[in-house]
């Protein structure tokens, strides 16, 4: 029997007012995989953290290499050879790639730093990674899916042994995700022991060796993937059995159009682009990171303006030249980073659920009827079931799931007809997911019209009346329900023109 | 692997170009400006007057340079003004009052620098303030040490001439010493800035102060070097002023904050941190007295060149946010 | 203070007649001034300058052991540190007790009324005031005639009726005897220019318009071609001083109207190797200024008598709690002094450092 690098046993340890862990417990070898499963609020994360320097516990033993070890700070957790990938990026957007890589440990000839030889380095890590990055770039002007591998790389730079990633799949695409898979296997197999905390079960399956379940801060269970089902883990996170049933897919929506695009442009990622959105229609937008889905939703919205093209509301065209003129047409447009533009994070519910149609709730001295705002928040926690102790509590302290919940419900408060959503279900954990799911065709049958972008494949199927699927700044397809297939979207999703054109 | 160049608008990149196109454009302006003045203002364009400009900024380049480094980080320092007057006077009192040899004196208004910026550390770093407050409380109390320890009356150097005849002497193409003291302090500023680890760190604290922090990085620690790195360069203005004066006088010193602050900002250094040079920050400092002098000349009355030192200021940032539209 | 000004615009070289001839019945310091000629256009005089006739008390008589709140326009100049010993070496020679407060900088008019609200609310005998603005102040001056206590001007004094006197130095005569020294010096003719700390401050703007309208009235082929600011501050206004040498090559005198403004142009004469070869004339002492009178950089300055006011202050608010009637204006005189008499003791007393 190998001896174990990492033991963890009976963890607990408090914030105020919340029992994030109660007794925990895990374990790690050399050479495995160990994913760590549960819904959101488990404590997965906060058991990983606390390995990782960032807090402290309150009572349980740590041990790593049969050593009881006290790691009091991320310095003293990777001089004990343990790394962990944050879930967040965690990245200094004005520094270039190696600059990031290596901060704190920085080459140095003399009282200089040592620029080439940092540069030399991080391209050497990413050759051994088989990545193609500038380490000379700026990590701002990376796409996300960049800056998840800028951090990957760098929490491998340490030579850890210990290598723990939180939700590192989250904003990769499919061939992102074989490539990371490949790297988790390649170290696996130089003995190092990863810990992988994921919500994609599938994918526990295909890259893990066992898994821990927790739930309300407390270990459940761990088993090996092989002998595991993936309906059995379900059902150890939420505590009861779960069928993951294909939630029906709404009426086929009414034919009435009620946006139109046409002929839009901007810069390389929005080329000609030209739809239409029926009322009540969910419609899903496929294709890989970078593809441009995204961009094509901030022109609509004139996040970004577009250099051309026309937009018909209810077939009368529109001129949208700031994201205030798409909101005063019924345009919501619900980021992918919701932390970051859907919400003010510091606010209460209530601040939340009404900020996008505050001049409703305003008299005309710009006063703010606090009861009707009252009122208005109360519905929607009710009609979304939005899970809060009240109104007034700071959407910073709720799940990733009810936090877009409220970002949907401020949107509905203002009255919106189209809602455009970025990547819904990012970072939202299986429970809740199917939620969303609910919530979204709740609406579609209430005849508010639903664009999705996502890129998690089943997700879009499951869920879309219609797929548009996109590769580099242009449609390359349309796809109805009945006809998509996984196949058919991936193959249009790498329709890249030079291919296209040949 | 979708890692291929990034795409050419994309938002982040042109703050990349940020920086160096501020700097290029705070260049173009006091080009722009020096040219005007030389033409439309009479006896303008001489080379004395050029030297009085280059005179004039050497105190407020060099706070300025010292505040960029804060401000890069994403923190500010207000009291760098009054923390001058406070190492004058620490000069003064080294050099004069206690009759110790001037090299001393000028040691002291150094360590007297260092110790305030390492307070103003401190007390952001490790008791949470924030810059503004700390510094705020900073400016206060440096001015009324300065006269406490100076009993309210003017040091002078009389008995030092080496003090005033070095830094004001002119031994290179007709430029007082405090001119060359402000482009060296800067040089090594921009060494350390861009060659070296606490440069680095600068930049990345002002970036992202949590991920520098879950990185490793001492942040707490590094804040304090770096603070005290721009309480360093307090203590080389104060032996400036002081030796253009040849005397530390405790009653200055409000006001001085602003306009280093002002020419850091003019000079394209971001007050969200992440961003900034000391070339950017030395060229705001020249373009502030070239406009004061170039008005003053030309005897524009006191009250306008308050008014159009502002409008520059605004107009600076208003600029760099107007070109940074664009591009997005 | 108005009154004063329009009799000295309207007749500066009676105004000085007047306060030359006040001299024989000055009280210290000013006996010794009165033996100097003070021919307003003399240029070389030792001293001018005048006291009123007001004679000081020799006791505290009902202001024995009773508190004079003394509110200035500033603590931490020299002039002012040199106010506060005045009074506070008189407050004890007479027996009664003085504070002494003023705002960091001559601009914080809120700052100072908050000073004079809290020393009316501790009830003292009787107030010194020197207002930083008269009419901001003028609901708490009402505040303390109705509580009865007498308010003493001074410095550039208090503009309303209810101070019981105003001890001060008169500004715009003493501005005069500059613009005169100055034209004297220049020979009657050329470029001038003015260096001020302020444009709002009653010293400022007594100073600065003492020395313009007299150069006006007087010295018509005097040409006063800039008058700038400097905030009283000497690196600040050097950078200013060398503008204006620049813009006017052929300038031929400076005045500086105050401390920080004359060590300004001493700075910039220094840094441009103009010494000697521009006149500069000054107002107030300081180290620097009197080292460059002394070397015959600096041509001359006026000297107010800090001290002097300081004394007379507390005088004046020890005669007023005793119920004395006192004249409307309290002079406390003033000296043009050069480095033929530099040394005299009589300036000398009156000189800080």
């Amino acid at each position: 029997m190998v001896d174990p690098l990492v033991e963890m046993a009976g963890i607990d340890k408090s914030f105020p007012g919340v029992n994030a862990l109660e007794n925990a417990r895990f374990d790690l070898f050399p050479g495995e995989v160990h994913a760590l499963v549960g819904e959101n609020g488990a404590g997965k994360s906060t058991l990983m953290k606390i390995l990782s320097g960032i807090y402290r516990r309150d009572a349980g033993t740590i041990s790593v290499r049969g050593r009881e070890e006290e790691i009091t700070s991320p310095h003293a957790a990777q001089s004990l050879g343990i790394s962990i990938i944050h879930q967040e990026l965690n990245l200094m957007y004005h520094l270039t790639v190696a600059q990031n890589i290596f901060i704190g440990r920085e080459p140095r000839r003399g009282f200089l730093l040592d620029e080439g030889a940092l540069n030399a380095r991080a391209r050497q890590l990413f050759d051994d990674l088989h990545l193609n990055l500038d380490p000379r770039t700026r990590v701002g002007a990376l796409a996300v899916a960049q800056q998840q591998m800028v951090e990957i790389a760098k929490a491998l730079s340490f030579n850890s042994d210990v290598l723990i990633m939180d939700e590192p799949t989250a904003a990769l695409t499919d061939t992102e995700i074989d490539e990371l898979f490949r790297i988790i296997r390649q170290l696996r197999d130089q003995g190092k022991g990863i810990v992988h905390i994921s919500h994609r079960l599938v994918e526990l399956k295909q890259i893990s060796d066992r898994i821990t379940v927790m739930r309300d801060g407390r270990y459940i269970a761990t088993v090996n993937t092989a002998e595991a089902e993936i309906q059995q883990i379900i059902s150890m996170m939420v505590g009861r059995t779960v069928f993951e049933a294909t939630p029906e897919l709404p009426e086929q929506p009414d034919p009435t159009v009620v946006l139109k695009v046409k002929g839009l442009n901007l810069g390389r990622q929005v080329r000609d682009i030209t739809f239409q959105l029926h009322r009540g229609e969910i419609l899903g937008v496929a294709g890989l990171v970078g593809a441009g889905r995204t961009e094509v939703m901030r022109a609509i919205f004139a996040a970004d303006r577009p250099e051309s093209g026309e937009v018909t509301i209810n077939g009368k065209p529109v001129t949208i030249r700031a994201p205030s003129d798409a909101v005063r047409h019924g345009i919501a447009y619900l980021s992918e980073d919701r932390k970051r533009y859907g919400l003010a994070l510091g606010m209460d519910v209530e601040v939340n659920t009404v900020l996008a149609s505050l001049g409703r709730f305003a008299s005309s001295f710009g006063w703010i009827r606090t009861g009707a705002t009252r009122t208005a928040a109360l519905e929607q926690v009710k009609a979304l079931a939005i899970k809060t102790p009240g109104i007034a509590q700071r959407v910073k302290n709720l799940s990733g799931g009810n936090q877009q919940k409220v970002v949907i419900a401020k949107w509905l408060t203002a009255d919106t007809d189209i809602l455009i959503f970025d990547e819904p279900t990012r970072g939202i954990d299986v429970g809740a997911k199917s939620e969303i799911y609910r919530l979204l065709n709740d609406l579609a049958r209430q005849g508010k019209s639903i664009i999705m972008i996502s890129s998690e494949l089943p997700e879009v199927l499951r869920m879309s009346h219609r797929i548009l699927v996109m590769c580099e700044g242009r449609i390359t397809g349309e796809l109805s329900a009945a006809e998509a297939t996984q196949e058919r979207i991936m193959t249009l999703a790498t329709q890249r023109e030079s291919v296209a054109a040949a | 692997m979708q890692t291929t160049t990034p795409p050419a608008r994309s938002r982040v990149q042109s703050i990349l170009g940020g920086d160096s196109i501020q700097r290029l454009l705070a260049l173009g302006a006091l080009v722009l400006l020096l040219a005007f003045f030389s033409v439309v203002v009479p006896h303008f364009a001489s080379t004395n007057n050029y030297i009085d400009i280059l005179t004039a900024t050497a105190v407020n380049g060099v706070l300025a340079t010292g505040v960029t480094f804060v401000i890069i980080t994403g923190g500010i320092d207000l009291s760098v003004g009054t923390g001058m007057t406070f190492t004058s006077v620490v000069a003064g009192i080294v050099a004069v009052n206690m009759g110790l040899p001037l090299p001393l004196g000028l040691l002291a208004a150094l360590g007297a620098g260092a110790l305030v910026g390492s307070i103003n550390g401190a007390l952001i770093a490790k008791a949470k303030l924030p810059p503004f407050i700390a510094t705020l409380g900073m400016l206060y109390v440096t001015l009324g040490m300065a006269q406490v320890i100076s009993d309210v009356h003017p040091i002078y150097f009389d008995q030092q001439p080496a003090f005033q005849q070095f830094f004001m002497a002119k031994p290179v193409i007709g430029i007082p010493n405090i001119v060359w003291v402000m482009l060296g302090g800067a040089a090594i500023a921009w060494i350390l800035l861009n060659k070296t680890i606490l440069g680095r760190y600068t930049f990345a604290l002002g970036s992202n102060e949590e991920a520098t922090r879950l990185s490793g990085v001492n942040v707490d620690r590094w804040k304090i070097i770096i603070y005290a790195v721009d309480g360093l360069f307090i203590g080389l203005a104060g032996i400036v002023i002081a030796s253009r004066m040849n005397s530390a006088q405790p009653g200055l010193g409000m006001g001085y904050e602003l306009d280093a602050i002002a020419a850091a900002v003019i000079g394209g250094t971001s007050l969200s941190g992440g961003e900034g040079s000391v070339v950017g920050t030395i060229i705001g400092a020249f373009l502030i007295s070239t406009l004061r002098i170039g008005l003053s000349v030309a005897g524009i009355p006191d009250q306008w060149k308050s008014v159009i030192t502002g409008l520059v200021v605004i107009g600076a940032v208003w600029l760099d946010i107007l070109r940074r539209r664009s591009r997005a | 203070m108005k009154f004063t000004r329009l009799t000295s615009l309207a007749a500066g070289s009676m105004a000085l007649a007047l306060v030359a001839g006040a001299c024989s019945g000055s009280a210290t310091p000013a006996p010794a001034a009165s033996g100097a000629p003070a021919s307003a256009a003399a240029a070389a005089s030792a001293a001018t300058g005048a006291a009123s006739a007001y004679t000081a008390p020799t006791d505290a008589g009902k202001a024995k052991g009773k508190t004079i709140a003394i509110i200035s326009k500033g603590e931490q100049h020299q002039f002012w540190q040199a106010v506060k010993k005045g009074a506070l070496d008189e407050a004890a020679k007479l027996g009664v007790t003085a504070t002494y407060q003023g705002p960091a900088t001559e601009s914080e008019v809120d700052k100072q009324l908050t000073m004079l609200q809290t020393a009316l609310s501790n009830n003292p005998a009787a107030v010194c005031f020197a207002a930083l603005d008269s009419k901001a102040a003028g609901a708490l001056l009402q505040q303390a005639q109705a509580a009865n206590i007498p308010v003493v001007g001074f410095d550039s004094g208090v503009d309303s009726t209810i101070p019981v006197t105003t001890v001060a130095t008169d500004n715009i005569a003493a501005a005069g005897i500059e613009a005169d020294k100055l034209a004297a010096l220049i020979g009657d003719a050329g470029k001038v220019a003015v260096i001020v700390h302020d444009q709002t401050s009653q010293t400022g703007i007594t100073r600065r318009d003492g020395f313009v309208n007299q150069m006006k009235a007087k010295h018509p082929n005097v040409q006063v071609v800039s008058v700038q600011y400097g905030a009283g501050d000497p690196v600040k206004s050097a950078d200013i001083a060398k503008s204006i040498m620049t813009a006017n090559p052929d300038l031929k005198g400076f005045f500086g109207a105050n401390e920080g403004s004359i060590k300004g142009i001493l700075n910039a004469l220094k840094e441009t190797g103009k010494e000697g070869k521009i006149v500069a004339v000054g107002y107030d002492s300081g180290q620097q200024q009197l080292d460059a009178i002394n070397s015959g950089v600096e041509a001359g300055a006026i000297t107010q008598n800090p001290i002097g006011i300081g004394a007379k202050c507390v005088d004046a608010a020890v005669d007023a709690i005793n119920g004395k009637t006192l004249p409307k204006n309290i002079d406390t005189g003033f000296y043009w002094f050069d480095k033929t008499n530099i040394n005299s003791p009589e300036v000398q007393a009156v000189l800080y450092k």
